[in-house]
């Protein structure tokens, strides 16, 4: 474990000899500064945000301990107050209770035990606090994601569905068959469009909340599968593609990040082809050696503008009017690679093609 | 009414709500030409050319709002830059499968936008676009 910093505690006392002996005491083990008045004790406040404890003497001239603690309540929420006094009457007991939030009540003169254990207590209780409200921090961002995230992913579930609603209304008015089945095939995109949105928030779900899973790859019959699984078929029909798979020594990553990442590059190759060209092709090829697994996806299809590369890792963000995307399937490449210490890059022309490298380290 | 029926532009990235719209209005019978675009980009550039428009007839804009490239609302922004003389040849309808606070906000700081409608375009919507230019 690192060295850690002493825990800060300051004692508010008009008596002189109180904080030279509280200072000889707790010196060791903590790191503590004394103050004789309130201004001295507000002094050192605003020097140390960081106090986590303050102890403080009720009898003192000009203020009580509970009228400084309750002065101090609102500025200063964070640290654990403790009242010290030698009095013990009752009044005084709940006013420091009720209106200055005290944590303890200690009796002077003081046995170092009890200032030790209430100091112990007192830390305890102040880093609950301190993590409470920095989990409630993450939890408000975490909310404002999700509705900027729900409201889009609405969107575009409906958008889909809203399409076929509207095909199944424009159908009823069509008598031409041949018209029907042409908006049939139409409408099949539009439910794969829905159904390929739909695996894209699981990916990303998985890849958020989801744990590593290190296991051994063997890309060859890797790639096989991806293939068949994910039915490129439909897509892959007059492209040509070449695979050049290398793999020189056994590699082990996690298998649903690199599953991913094949999946999502390889079908956007296949996807963003130039309709009219007689050459359509891509090339997939992966290098395992040193350590490192080297994939690289080639297209020669209708390329990315300069000005979007910057953005294609974006979530939501879509470059192409071509085809249906969901603006989802880069950004999860993107969290894959990162999730395996990775690293992509992407060069691209418009027109000419455009090439994924993808760098990803053996576990 | 008018016996000469408006035209229509239909700007939409999704084919099939392109075909669908294009049925529809076909359907309706009240119109005198279709011509559908998938990128907003190319229809502005058309417009802006004068290879699209009439000086006789309205030219009615179906828009679709969430488009890759250039959305609906960047459309309409660079539409209203154009030559008033071109601006007053078209008027746009707004179409989308949901909107948003900010986005609903956003329409009255278009004069060029008559109307948004929620997706799916029906026959009784063309008919209140017809009743409405």
């Amino acid at each position: 474990m690192e060295k850690q910093e002493k825990i800060k505690i300051l004692y508010v006392d008009d008596e002189i000899n109180n904080l030279t002996g509280f200072k000889a005491s707790f010196r060791m083990n903590y790191n503590i500064m004394i103050a004789v008045n309130a201004t001295d004790a507000m002094q050192h406040l605003s020097s140390h945000p960081d106090i986590r404890v303050i102890f403080c003497d009720q009898r003192m001239p000009g203020k009580t301990g509970v009228q400084f603690f309750e002065e101090i309540r609102s500025r200063y929420p964070k640290p654990i107050r403790i009242l010290l006094t030698g009095y013990t009457d009752i009044d005084s007991v709940i006013d420091s209770i009720n209106l200055g939030h005290v944590f303890r009540y200690i009796k002077k003169p003081w046995a170092d035990d009890d200032i030790l254990g209430a100091i112990n207590e007192a830390n305890k209780f102040y880093v609950s606090n301190s993590l409470l409200a920095v989990k409630n921090e993450e939890l408000q961002r975490a909310y404002n994601e999700l509705d900027k995230f729900s409201y889009s992913v609405t969107h575009d579930m409906r958008g889909p569905l809203l399409s076929i609603l509207g095909a199944i209304e424009a159908a009823q008015h069509m008598d031409d068959i041949n018209e029907i089945r042409k908006m049939l095939m139409m409408m099949k995109d539009s439910v794969r469009n829905l159904d390929d949105f739909i695996q894209s928030i699981h990916d990303y779900y998985n890849l958020n909340r989801g744990e590593l899973e290190i296991k051994e790859i063997n890309f060859n019959e890797l790639v096989k599968e991806q293939i068949e699984i994910f039915n490129f078929t439909y897509l892959m029909s007059d492209v040509t593609f070449n695979t050049n798979i290398i793999q020189k020594e056994t590699f082990r990553a996690d298998v649903l990040s690199v599953k991913l990442i094949l999946n999502n590059l390889l079908s956007n190759a296949f996807k963003y082809q130039k309709k009219d060209n007689k050459n359509k092709a891509v090339d997939l090829n992966i290098l395992v050696e040193n350590g490192y697994a080297v994939i690289d996806v080639i297209d020669n299809g209708v390329g990315i503008a300069e000005n979007y590369l910057g953005d294609i890792f974006n979530m939501f963000f879509r470059a192409s009017t071509q085809d249906v995307g969901s603006g989802f399937g880069l950004y999860n490449v993107k969290a894959a690679v990162t999730k395996l210490n990775g690293k992509i890059t992407v060069d691209s022309e418009i027109n000419k093609g455009t090439h994924f490298k993808v760098l990803i380290q053996n576990k | 009414m008018s016996a000469q029926f408006p035209n229509f532009i239909i700007i939409d990235d999704s084919r099939l709500d392109c075909f669908i719209a294009e049925k529809i209005i076909q359907n309706s019978g009240t119109y005198s030409s279709i011509k559908t675009y998938m990128d907003a980009s190319q229809a502005y550039e058309d417009i802006k050319n004068g290879d699209i428009g009439d000086d006789s007839i309205i030219t009615i804009i179906i828009l679709d709002i969430q488009m890759p490239v250039m959305n609906g609302f960047q459309f309409v922004e660079v539409f209203e830059m154009l030559p008033k003389e071109i601006q007053s040849k078209f008027v746009i309808f707004l179409f989308s499968s949901s909107i948003n606070e900010n986005d609903k906000n956003r329409l009255g700081n278009y004069p060029s936008i008559i109307r948004f409608y929620s997706k799916p375009i029906s026959k009784d919507t063309i008919a209140q676009i017809i009743e409405q230019i």
